[in-house]
This record gives structure tokens, sequence and C-alpha cells, in this order.
């Protein structure tokens, strides 16, 4: 206490002269709208500079409820995109939700691989939250998998690097079709089969979702045709093709759910017997 | 004491702000009382009258309140002005009207004279255009404030 008072005897002329300026200053706002507006301007530079600096510190520790919110936005987001890439199809009652099927859920995967040539994900919803088998699981720019097995909480999905899946493709602004299927090794790499020769493909083609299953609505766009070669000898293209998404290196998924599922399913049961 | 700040308040108001020299200059005769206030008297005494001197010019001749912060800075710098003024080795000046040292005198009132007119234009202009127009006045009116105030004090000089 004693020092406090010492450097305050001590500085009493600054102190005092900073008093009676912050004084004076105040009398000049308060007399002169010019100088008022000029010492405003002067007052934002300093304290919008202060707030930016602390909003940014701010902003930091919002990040995790910033990214859920903007998680959930993205959700409501994909399922009018993946509606969106093919409005010819629901034209009738477009905005009417019967009328397209899926519908979209965000899950987090939690284990991911590329190691094997059968490569399965987690993701951490189950039955809990309306996921079952054989739902299709997309990412931002592509697709990931097929819902393979459910536990109430837990989800395993096929990983679409796994040579055991096909993913029904077509070619944007062209009628061809193909399966699309993962070469091994390289996590972007797939090729394309079942093209017939006589189809018209060029090398940098989009590849979207050819909507001929219950998985995936039409149009979501995949990768591009690397390359591509005829084969003479059975008549089909031999086709390279990259994705626009590694699938190995995501933890943010969405799960699709189509509505129209048992229908689909039952007829198909039907034709199998 | 307490006479001539009021004299020279008045003067300043009633006289020398209605002058305008070339339709500008007003030359500020009210430094006189900062400047002839002896050298070692208390420092935080001197810094309030330099306020309310300031203020009650401010007050009477209806501005904004660039006169309060332009004699409350310059007497808040006077030791420092009067240190590279007079120097620091030499005797400490008690007073410009008894120190001898003219040279030194003169110098004296030409930095505080100058410091207080910048000061003063700077804040009634207030705009970083307007800084040759600063420029301009301050160094006319810092003229003839140092014609004015030299004369007036070599009248009160103690031989």
């Amino acid at each position: 206490m004693q020092r406090i008072l010492n450097v305050f005897v001590k500085y009493r002329n600054s102190i005092l002269y900073l008093f009676l300026l912050s004084f004076s200053l105040f009398f000049l706002k308060a007399n002169s709208s010019f100088h008022q507006l000029k010492l405003e301007k002067i007052s934002l530079l300093f304290s919008s500079n202060l707030y930016s600096f602390s909003n940014s510190i701010n902003r930091y520790f919002r990040l995790e409820k910033e990214n859920q919110r903007l998680q959930k936005e993205n959700e409501v987001l994909k399922s009018i995109q993946i509606k969106s890439n093919a409005p010819f199809l629901y034209t009738e009652r477009y905005n009417n939700k019967t009328n397209f099927p899926f519908d979209v859920q965000k899950v987090n995967i939690i284990k991911n691989s590329f190691q094997s040539q059968r490569n399965y994900i987690i993701i951490d919803k189950g039955a809990a939250s309306g996921i079952r088998r054989e739902m299709g699981v997309i990412s931002a720019k592509g697709i990931i998998g097929i819902v393979q097995a459910v536990t109430d909480n837990y989800a395993s999905v096929i990983s679409i690097l796994n040579q055991d899946i096909k993913i029904n493709v077509r070619f944007k602004n062209r009628t061809a079709f193909g399966s699309l299927i993962w070469k091994g090794k390289i996590p972007k790499k797939f090729s394309i089969e079942d093209v017939v020769s006589t189809s018209s493909i060029k090398k940098g083609d989009t590849i979207v979702t050819g909507g001929m299953s219950s998985y995936f609505p039409y149009g979501i766009p995949l990768g591009v045709v690397t390359n591509l070669e005829k084969n003479i000898q059975n008549g089909y293209y031999k086709i390279d093709a990259e994705l626009f998404e590694n699938p190995s290196e995501l933890y943010k998924a969405y799960v699709i759910e189509n509505s129209d599922f048992n229908e689909i399913n039952s007829l198909m049961q039907n034709l199998k017997q | 004491m307490i006479g001539s700040f009021v004299l020279l308040i008045l003067a300043q108001v009633l006289l020398f702000n209605q002058i305008n020299v070339f339709g500008f200059v007003n030359p500020m005769l009210y430094l006189l009382f900062l400047v002839m206030y002896p050298f070692d008297k208390n420092q935080t005494f001197y810094i309030f009258i330099g306020f309310i001197l300031g203020f009650f010019i401010d007050f009477l001749s209806q501005t904004d309140g660039a006169h309060t912060i332009a004699s409350l800075t310059v007497s808040y710098l006077r030791p420092i002005i009067m240190k590279y003024s007079y120097g620091l080795t030499s005797e400490k000046p008690k007073s410009l009207l008894t120190d001898p040292r003219k040279t030194n005198n003169f110098f004296f009132l030409l930095v505080f004279i100058s410091v207080h007119h910048l000061i003063y234009f700077a804040i009634a202009y207030f705009s970083a255009d307007a800084f040759l127009l600063i420029i301009k006045n301050s160094l006319f009116t810092i003229i003839f404030s140092l014609i004015l105030i030299l004369l007036i004090s070599s009248l009160y000089r103690v031989k």
C-alpha cells in the first residue's frame, strides 16, 4: 500500500495531466460535433481491432459448437442437394417430400481403413437412430458405402474400397451405364466395367450414381474418367476412373434413408422366387 | 497573481481574440502567465493552473477545448522544455524574469510558444488533410505571440 502511494506521489504530475487531459478531451467531444466524429472514428479503430482480436479467440473456443451447427446445416443442404441432382425425375411434385424417397442423416466415422482388399467402416449411429441394413452412405463429394450390419448405437458399412461391392454408375450427359469397382491398393483409383464399347464416352467425363438401386439416388457426382480403352475381344470399354474424394480420409458422412426401400425390396424378393 | 490571471484572460478574450492580423492571426497573450510563473514553484499546482487558464479561455471565447488541451500539455511539458533550453548542468533558473541568460530565455519562449501553438492548431483543425494549414497558422501566430510576449515580459524584467 505504501509503495502504491509512493508511486502515486512520484507520478502525480503525469497522473494529474492525464486526468485533466481526458477531462478536456471529454469537454472537446461534448462541445464540437466535428471533433466528436473524429474522436469516435479513432476509438472505433481501436475498439474494432480489440474486438476482432477477442473475437478470434472466442471463435476458437466456439469451434466445436460451430462445427456441430454447420454439420446440421449441411445435413439439410445435402438432402436438398441429392434431390437437385436429378430434378427431372421428381418434377411432378417437386416440393412434396413423399415424391422423393431419400432422406439424409449425419454420422461420424469412427473407424476407417484402406489397407485390406475388403475394407469396412464403422459409424457412430445405429438402430436407435433409425439406421438399418442396406442404406447408402455418402460423403461431401461422393459415396462411401452401404450399411451392412447394425447394432443399437453403431453400424458397420461396406466401404466402396471393397472388391465385393459394385456401384451402379452412369456418365453425366451420356446414356451409358456401368459398374464402379475398386482396383485395390490406391483409395482413389477405380475401374468401371460393363460399359458397351458402342456408347460414346470421353476422357474427363464425370461419373455420377446411376440410380438403378435403392441405395443411392440418381446423380451424385463421384469422379472423372481418367483413361479409357476399347477392348476389341469382348466389346466392352476398359475404363479407369478417379474419385473426387478419398474415402479413406473421411470423418463425417451422411446415411441415406430410402423410405421406399421395403417396397422395392419386396418386389425384388418376388422376382427371385 | 490572481489579478494578472484575470486581467490576462479578459485581455485575451476581449482584445487579442479580435485582432485578426492578416485576417487569421490572433496572438495568444495569455501564455504570458504560464511563462512568467516562477520556475521553482510546485509543478502539480502549475499543471492545474495551466488547465484552469485554458479552460477559462475556451469557456469565454466559446472555442471547443483546444486552448485547454494545448495549455495543459504545455504546462505539463514545461520542466522538459526548461531542461533543454537552460541545460542540465547549469544552475537552475528561478524565473524567466530574473534569469540573466538572454539566449536561453528566448529559446525557452520560442519552444514553449511553438509547442503550445502547434498543439492548439492541431486540435482545432484535427485532420491530416489540414496539415499545411496547421503549419501556416502556427508559424504566423507563433511570430506574433512571441513578439508580444517578449515585449511585455521585458517590461517586468528585474534588473
